[in-house]
């Protein structure tokens, strides 16, 4: 049976035009179809389970103007990014991307990024990531977040000088995107990241080898332990990023989190089903993809005696389809679920109408939920804001709870799952370097990434990167 | 409540105190007053929340305009809903001074104030003129009251010659109940004096009613019962029982839901909606 959810925009994964869209309920799912005049019929899901895509708008919530927007409207979303004015919300997190070039090949890689010399390749100067961070600046006042990333960030010779401006600039979480080979080999680099005060961001996709050869084209392991360990020891926080492909990984999502919650650096797992960006498997289906719901049930029913789906709840700040987030307290022994402590539904009331007065422990719990781990703490209807943007715990988890552990599910968007609505109301921008902030899905959808790794290459026609 | 800086941090003295004493009503009273307890069962203080009560209230045809009783009316939140969703005007009553100023207070705020009011009173010796309802609604409370037939007769004398009752309240299966689940603390926790299904039917005839209606719950007792175990745990985990000075007492209260999930899971304890009219 086929339902019409609504119509939206999306775009053409071809030539990128814009084309009016249907969300439609098919088989329990919810796919995003659309026909292009000239390269014909474009369908993808973009949601496992119709009802709970229905279940989970409730959690939608206005967005916020960020203090500067530094572009125009012109050709229509999502062809003037940068924010512009019709953009719906401010941005939680930004990303700098400081070179293409990695010590690794992965088969899948939404920024197409590699070992060997890059077409199209650069690498920023610190003068660059400097005047980036200063745009974020304006257009956030104290932003929330910044995460370096790449290619691999931490083979760039001036990442620490970097990773330092962003903390010289007051942002209040900063990340280090990588893949952990550094860490595992430089026995100078996790103490000198713990003394900037930076938050690592490690892909860790899983332990069997067949996940590694298929997701990195590389057995880890070892490495990504041994860099944990130096991260433990160094004092550095660590957030577990998982990339999670069908029939690749999906079995060991449960044994990732086990893990995670037992590793004294690790505070939380990152769960991102593989989009069709940059490299991905040439044999995946966009109609085959996994989304939120069918990553959470994986962990549900991979650690049962812990989590039920609706443990996971939704992040307003985004489209609530984006992202999913659970807090667990945990002493080594016990796990409980935070949202099983508070009464979630509360904050969806704008108006609260209680029959009760609020109790100071109902208070101390939800403040667990607030945004204060992302900067002021706001009124009630906001506080399940950023929490789960910005990596890490709130410190007022820290200190009450003997250990707490987020998960996070974040579903992107690639060309064929685009929904032009749902991009309004993306927080996770790109910076680049010519001072503009692009929704994450957008630069790596609509050709942003493309044009920007162009016109960087010929402007830094010797930087190391281009080496042809 | 008059402390609500000390929520969920003091610990219960008043309720240890009044069960060494033997009185049940008071101690009853007292717990569910107390702001840990209804963090941990939610507002409503009965299984399945303000959905049970809905149902319960379609079962006995509550329309707007009817008076509805509430006995036992705690935190005042099923009159609320009540009057809100069947537009009916409703007094609630309740052995709890405290429970009765929160609930009216509860009620001003959502601006029912003109249709719903409470007053405290005894659930055996009920502060009403005979006749005066139309129907009458006690939650999950016969089962701690010491003499349930007075209670029972009492309900029927406020009711009017069309009156309706409907009672929710847990169920046993006396003869499979672990015995974790028969004393003291389990009565005020609702079950160590819980009945069968036909003793709530016998009740009810005792006192001259006869069922319309049954409707089992247990599902809602089930998903009360982890909810318990989840905030209990949640309650160790987070230190707050330690601030309390009486960690013992969550090993208790684990134990005591341990002990419930089991006796759920066996079919030995339940929960379940009964709805009845004088003949």
């Amino acid at each position: 049976m086929v339902n019409r959810l609504g119509p939206t925009t999306s775009i053409c994964p071809q030539c990128k035009r814009l084309l009016g869209a249907q969300l439609l309920e098919r088989e329990g799912r919810v796919v995003l179809s659309r026909v292009c005049p000239e390269h014909g019929l474009f369908e993808a899901v973009v949601y496992g389970s119709a009802e709970r895509y229905l279940d989970v708008q409730r959690f939608s919530k206005p967005g916020e103007h960020p203090l500067e927007r530094q572009t125009e409207s012109a050709r229509g979303c999502p062809h003037d990014c940068g924010i512009c004015p019709e953009h719906a919300q401010h941005t939680c997190l930004g990303i700098i991307e400081v070179n293409t070039s990695c010590n690794l090949d992965c088969p899948i890689c939404f920024a197409d990024s590699g070992t060997g010399p890059q077409e199209h390749g650069f690498s920023l100067s610190l003068g660059q990531v400097e005047s980036m961070l200063d745009s974020f600046v304006r257009a956030e006042g104290e932003p929330e977040s910044v995460q370096l990333s790449g290619g691999e960030p931490s083979i760039h010779p001036q990442i620490l000088e970097m990773l330092r401006a962003a903390r010289d600039r007051g942002v209040q979480l900063v990340m280090l995107n990588t893949n952990g080979i550094r860490l595992a080999r430089d026995p100078r680099f996790a103490p000198a990241l713990a003394e900037i005060g930076v938050h690592v961001y490690l892909q860790f996709d899983g332990f069997s080898e067949a996940t590694q050869l298929a997701i990195r084209g590389k057995a880890l392991t070892e490495e990504k332990v041994r860099a944990l360990d130096r991260c433990a020891e160094a004092g550095v926080s660590v957030s577990l990023a998982a990339a999670v492909d069908r029939g690749v990984n999906e079995e060991e999502v449960g044994k990732i989190v086990r893990f995670g919650i037992e590793h004294p650096a690790v505070t939380g797992v990152f769960f991102q089903p593989v989009t069709h960006s940059g490299r991905f498997r040439a044999d995946s289906d966009p109609l085959d993809k996994l989304t939120n719901p069918d990553v959470i049930d994986a962990i549900c029913e991979q650690l049962p005696e812990w989590f039920r789906a609706d443990d996971f709840v939704p992040v307003p700040c985004c489209s609530p389809t984006c992202r999913s987030a659970t807090f667990a307290l945990y002493d080594g022994e016990d796990l409980v679920p935070l949202p099983r402590l508070v009464d979630v539904e509360d904050y969806l009331d704008y108006v609260t109408n209680r029959a009760v007065p609020d109790l100071e422990v109902r208070e101390a719990l939800e403040g667990l939920w607030s945004a204060k781990a992302a900067g002021g703490s706001g009124p009630v209807a906001e506080r399940l804001d950023c929490v789960a943007c910005a990596t890490g715990m709130p410190p007022e988890l820290r200190e009450v709870a003997a250990r707490g552990f987020m998960i996070v599910v974040q579903d992107f968007q690639d060309p064929y799952t685009l929904d032009v609505e749902k991009l309004r109301k993306c927080c996770v921008s790109e910076i680049t370097p010519d001072g503009r902030l692009i929704p994450f899905c957008a630069y790596n959808s609509v050709g942003y990434r493309e044009q920007v790794r162009l016109e960087l290459s010929q402007a830094n026609g010797k930087g190391h990167g281009a080496r042809r | 409540m008059s402390s609500p800086g000390s929520a969920g941090t003091a610990a219960l003295p008043a309720v240890e105190e009044l069960l060494a004493a033997g009185d049940a009503k008071a101690c009853c009273s007292a717990l569910y007053e107390h702001p840990a307890v209804r963090w941990l069962l939610g507002d409503e203080l009965h299984p399945g929340g303000a959905a049970t009560t809905r149902r319960a209230l379609e079962l006995i045809g509550i329309g707007a305009g009817d008076r509805l009783l509430d006995v036992a009316s705690g935190t005042g939140a099923s009159a609320i809903v009540a009057a809100r969703a069947f537009g009916c005007r409703v007094a609630g009553v309740d052995y709890g001074a405290e429970a009765v100023r929160g609930a009216q207070r509860a009620a001003d705020a959502a601006g029912l104030g003109d249709r719903v009011s409470f007053r405290v009173g005894d659930a055996e010796a009920l502060p009403y003129a005979d006749g005066e309802f139309d129907a009458v609604l006690c939650e999950c409370s016969l089962c701690t009251f010491p003499d349930k037939a007075k209670a029972i007769a009492e309900i029927r004398r406020v009711l009017g010659p069309e009156g309706r009752v409907a009672i929710s309240d847990v169920v046993v299966d006396p003869d499979r109940l672990p015995a974790e689940l028969i004393g003291p603390l389990a009565t005020i926790a609702c079950v160590g004096s819980a009945l069968p299904v036909s003793g709530y039917e016998q009740l009810l005839a005792g006192g001259g009613m006869r069922p319309i209606a049954v409707e089992s719950r247990t599902e809602d007792a089930a998903a009360l019962a982890e909810r318990v175990e989840d905030r209990l745990r949640g309650a160790r985990l987070l230190g707050l029982d330690r601030a309390s000075g009486s960690p013992s007492a969550t090993g208790a209260a684990l134990e005591l839901v341990a002990a419930a999930r089991r006796a759920i899971a066996d079919g030995a304890l339940g929960y379940a909606i009964l709805a009845a009219s004088p003949r």
